[in-house]
């Protein structure tokens, strides 16, 4: 009796991968629904009621504009995580097409390929991000256009990692020894087989993509500072952050409970696909 | 005899090892024959059906398929000539590919050979097919992983055969099943011998599944081929010691049989 209510424990979701599932879950629903469950116009400047502490009326407070916090961050949810989307999606695509081909291309291929990432990984996003914000003006596409450089060269890597691996496999040669053609070989064998793994990358690289974006348009490079970015609202406060903190923390809050929680469901999706990382408590 | 296959001098060396894995190795085949290739592990004998399977390069020597030299052909030029030469693996839980069902298993080679384009019609063949095989109840959405060993290497052989390969090369494909099972899919493989006139080059470590399923028999040992000549001859009267020594070393089932063991013949 005691076996059958341990596997049923175990099978059940720990509790605190369960809760960051439901903020991941209400973070991503306030993305879509946010602007309208916002109490107050996030953009209406009202210097009568400027920094203003939270209280009935304004849940979060005020800015330093007058602007409603709460409002604010349910409004630039989807600033924020659309920007890591876009981002995610492009490095993504990226990185299964350039990395298979390096992974099955051939030496020189391959090689050539290593060699950009090698590239892209040493230069610094906001190095890069800075470079970007001069070339095409600071804003939230050059803060997209900078991180997914600076992010597709992991994907390339990962994805050859993992094809490579693939392409061993006595499926694939037995594909091989049918005369399955390269394509088909690629397509319908190697990366159904291969591409598991993403699930768990992109969920963590959610947290990381989201904390450089906001990272950039707070030193001022990405979202600019009407904008309702996540970090573009910790910028703007800073400034009177003695006389208003709730300005600065409850963004910041946001973006360390968002980043939390996607690394926590990211490491609950790679415990659950690779039993053996899990621990025994 | 119209011979099916002829390999002539297969050599193949491994960076870093002592010896070539296999020097000069040479037989024929004749067609509709069953050859069984035997010996221990690092004989060999997998890395000489790879090469004539097209899945390892030879450093010398050449393969003739149906009277046509095979080896060193372009890729795309290897892969219309799978056509005739399929292979069946040791292990049925990792040579089927977990993403496919059985239907789009079976018919993988009808479909990538143009062999039968039309959906339905591949259907039906794939049932044909599962039906040659003794799996004619199964469900053509289901996955590999709701098969059993047996039932793996049937789907594999049932793959292998679709699109009706002269030459079957059979890579130790009983070894990883129960002894059970090993006979189902043995007498399975012999029925389809003689019913479809198929060519078996079986690869085995195991002298009494040779000898059950073969007519021909190769020996090779260190790389090399020891002894070759018909099931009689090389169970009858071995030439060589190191056959001698092979045939010793297999069980009697025979009780009242005692085992000759290979200690006492020194």
């Amino acid at each position: 009796m005691s076996t059958s209510v341990a596997t049923r424990k175990r099978r059940r979701i720990p509790l605190v991968d369960r809760i960051a599932l439901i903020i991941c879950g209400l973070v991503l629903a306030i993305a879509v629904i946010g602007p309208w469950i916002a109490p107050h116009d996030p953009y209406a400047v009202n210097l009568s009621q400027r920094l203003l502490g939270p209280g009935p009326e304004h849940w979060l407070g005020t800015d330093i504009n007058g602007r409603d916090v709460l409002s604010r961050i349910l409004t630039g949810a989807r600033t924020t995580l659309l920007a890591t989307a876009v981002v995610l999606a492009v490095t993504v695509v990226i990185g299964v097409v350039v990395g298979t081909l390096a992974a099955v291309g051939g030496r020189v291929v391959d090689e050539i390929i290593m060699r950009i990432t090698d590239v892209g990984l040493a230069v610094p996003s906001i190095v890069l991000a800075l470079g970007f914000a001069v070339a095409l003006g600071p804003g939230i596409g050059s803060a997209i256009i900078a991180v997914s450089v600076s992010w597709w060269p992991g994907y390339v890597r990962l994805i050859r990692t993992v094809v490579r691996e693939t392409m061993q496999s006595e499926f694939v040669e037995s594909a091989v020894a049918l005369g399955v053609g390269r394509r088909r070989l690629i397509l319908r064998h190697v990366l159904p087989n291969s591409l598991d793994i993403l699930y768990v990358q992109v969920t963590l690289d959610v947290a990381a993509v989201m904390l450089v974006i906001s990272g950039l348009s707070f030193i001022g490079v990405g979202a600019q500072v009407p904008s309702a970015e996540w970090g573009a609202m910790i910028a703007a406060a800073a400034d009177n952050v003695t006389s208003g903190w709730w300005a600065l923390v409850f963004p910041g809050l946001a973006i360390a409970i968002t980043a939390i929680a996607f690394s926590l469901v990211g490491d609950w999706l790679r415990v659950l696909r690779d039993p053996t990382l899990k621990q025994e408590n | 005899m119209k011979s099916v296959l002829e390999v002539d001098g297969l050599t193949k060396s491994y960076p870093g090892a002592s010896r070539p894995a296999a020097a000069d190795v040479s037989f024929k085949m004749a067609e509709g024959s069953a050859l069984g290739l035997v010996g221990e592990s690092g004989s060999g004998k997998s890395t000489t059906a790879r090469m004539i399977a097209g899945l390892e390069k030879p450093d010398k020597g050449w393969v003739v398929l149906g009277g046509r030299q095979i080896d060193g052909l372009s890729r795309r030029a290897m892969q219309r000539v799978r056509r005739d030469m399929q292979v069946v693996f040791q292990d049925p839980y990792s040579s089927l590919n977990p993403r496919m069902n059985v239907e789009q298993l079976v018919g993988e080679g009808l479909l990538v050979h143009s062999i039968e384009t039309d959906r339905a019609a591949r259907r039906r063949e794939v049932e044909r097919l599962l039906g040659l095989v003794g799996l004619g109840h199964v469900d053509l959405g289901a996955y590999p992983r709701s098969f059993s060993g047996g039932q793996r290497q049937r789907l594999a052989i049932a793959r292998a055969l679709a699109v009706r390969p002269k030459l079957l090369i059979c890579d130790e494909p009983v070894s990883s099943l129960d002894v059970s099972v090993q006979a189902q899919v043995l007498n399975l493989l012999r029925d389809l011998q003689s019913e479809l006139g198929l060519s078996i080059l079986f690869i085995a470590h195991d002298l009494a599944v040779v000898r059950y399923l073969c007519d021909q028999v190769v020996v090779m040992s260190d790389g090399r081929v020891v002894e070759k000549g018909s099931r009689e001859q090389v169970y009858g009267d071995p030439q060589h010691e190191y056959t001698r020594d092979l045939l010793a070393a297999v069980p009697v089932p025979d009780p009242s049989h005692s085992r000759r063991s290979v200690t006492e013949e020194k």
